[in-house]
């Protein structure tokens, strides 16, 4: 009997811990993201000139091999490689 | 003449399989544990070393078995108690073998599972935590789990301590499973390990079990992607990279604070997870700790867990009720999870998609992908993987502090 009111006391006490602890996580995630908002400055994206993006990308010939080699082996030769485009 | 082959009938394992067949029941256990892991890759990485530990630990004569220590830390050595605590290592290495050495060196002052968990905050992205904060309270239903379980086991008759790593498994987080049992009930690590990484393995049953049984279609096809768009988010993160470079300095600050003896497990997963997210500077001991330390440390642990199950420690009604438990602790787990988005949902106009509860149970990244793949199957464009990663990784968290809980009030 003692045991179970143990038991009981632990499941009250030990839910509302992990409760409490990410509820402060949570909390404590938000203020840091306020500070960081506003002390640490943006992430600068470096955007890809489009004019580089839009000309067809020249792949180099052992790089075209090789992923013609893998394409054979993944599709047991069925496979054939049409385009390359970087992404 | 008949003198040398009965000696040699001795010196060889046969005489003490045969007098005591349960040895042969041990080799069947290690055998299908193998065949999972090689065959049907069922948590590979550990289930392996654990099922050689087993074998190994199992050969009568080759003093690979660990042997646990009493309450008092007594331990029989030739027939002569000794206190283990009072031996040294060369001894117990002389007197006990090569296992028992690295068992009480490694395993039992607790040293193998904080070591692992700096492994997994290497390999962990807190990113889809810190971009969807409210989701990660699901994390700390899902630990219902563990604690209704204590209860049960109680009620069965086991000890506060053997019921609370018992329930432990309900975490669904094999270190923390091993570590609060080494803590509490030591006696109990072989099966306790096994059940914890077995349940784990079989996520991709148990989760899609409890969510059929919980679950409507309608609830299922929320599309999360959709609610953010209808009620937008107010936070913005404007520079994540030094976010994730301040979250785990500042929440093991906090933890270490309110719960200290969770300190050992959330520290080294956020000591891990610093190292990576820093970056270059870092990037030497960010691939130590997520690579040769966290293999060779889980080498050791397998090993030595699969050790403690020597057939005397392991074939008892109390490792069938520890995997009776631990598939009810697991189960308990995901259905909190789940049972508290549905309330969530009650009461806010912006729906969550009761997968998220589901996955609040550790178990990363796996919970997360049967979670989206449950998702897909209902909606091929519902992808709930980043969202169901927030609930995912807060459970580490939960399970570490549920741990550090019970092992400060019953230890």
């Amino acid at each position: 009997m003692e045991n179970i009111g143990l038991g009981l006391m632990l499941m009250v006490v030990g839910m509302i811990t992990v409760f409490a602890i990410l509820l402060i996580v949570i909390y404590l995630s938000q203020l840091l993201i306020a500070i960081v908002n506003k002390v640490a400055p943006e992430e600068v994206v470096v955007k890809k000139s489009t004019a580089t993006s839009s000309a067809p990308a020249v792949i180099d010939p052992n790089t075209m091999a090789a992923i013609k080699g893998a394409v054979n082996i993944v599709t047991g030769g069925k496979g054939k490689v049409m385009k390359v485009e970087k992404i | 003449m008949e003198d040398i082959f009965v000696k040699l009938y001795e010196m060889t394992a046969f005489s003490n399989i045969i007098a005591n067949p349960s040895f042969l029941v041990m080799y069947a256990i290690a055998f299908v544990l193998l065949y999972l892991g090689i065959k049907k890759h069922y948590e590979p990485l550990l289930l392996i070393p654990i099922a050689f530990g087993v074998l190994l630990a199992n050969f009568p004569g080759g003093e690979m078995g660990v042997i646990q220590a009493d309450s008092n830390g007594m331990v029989m050595v030739n027939g002569v108690a000794k206190n283990i605590w009072e031996m040294s290592l060369p001894e117990i290495a002389h007197d006990l073998g090569i296992m028992n050495f690295l068992y009480y060196m490694l395993i039992k002052t607790g040293f193998l599972p904080p070591v692992i968990f700096m492994g997994v905050g290497a390999l962990t992205d807190f990113g889809p935590m810190l971009r969807n904060l409210r989701l990660s309270i699901f994390g700390a239903a899902a630990q219902l789990g563990i604690f209704t379980v204590l209860l049960v086991a109680i009620l069965m008759g086991f000890t506060p301590q053997e019921a609370a790593s018992l329930g432990i498994i309900g975490g669904a987080d094999g270190p923390t499973a091993i570590f609060t049992t080494i803590k509490l009930a030591p006696h109990l690590l072989g099966p306790i390990a096994i059940a914890a990484y077995s349940y784990m393995a079989l996520v991709p049953v148990i989760i899609p079990l409890v969510v059929k049984l919980l679950c409507t279609k309608k609830e299922l096809m929320i599309n999360m992607k959709e609610q953010e768009k209808l009620y937008p988010s107010k936070t913005e993160i404007k520079n994540l990279r030094v976010l994730k470079i301040v979250f785990p300095i500042a929440v093991t600050t906090v933890v270490a604070i309110f719960v200290p003896t969770a300190v050992s497990l959330v520290g080294m997963l956020m000591f891990g997870n610093l190292i990576k997210e820093i970056g270059s500077d870092t990037s030497r001991l960010f691939d130590a700790a997520s690579n040769s330390i966290m293999n060779a440390a889980t080498i050791f642990l397998g090993l030595c867990v699969g050790a403690t199950m020597t057939s005397e420690a392991f074939l008892n009604w109390t490792t069938i009720g520890i995997v009776i438990g631990g598939f009810l602790a697991f189960a308990l787990s995901i259905a909190s999870g789940i049972l508290m988005v549905k309330i969530s949902n009650l009461f806010s106009k912006k729906k969550i998609n009761p997968l998220v509860g589901a996955t609040g149970l550790s178990a990363v990244p796996m919970a997360s992908r049967v979670a989206n793949e449950i998702a897909t199957k209902y909606d091929p464009k519902n992808h709930v993987l980043n969202y169901c990663m927030s609930s995912n990784i807060s459970g580490v968290i939960g399970s570490a502090v549920a741990a550090g809980v019970l092992i400060s009030f019953l230890q």
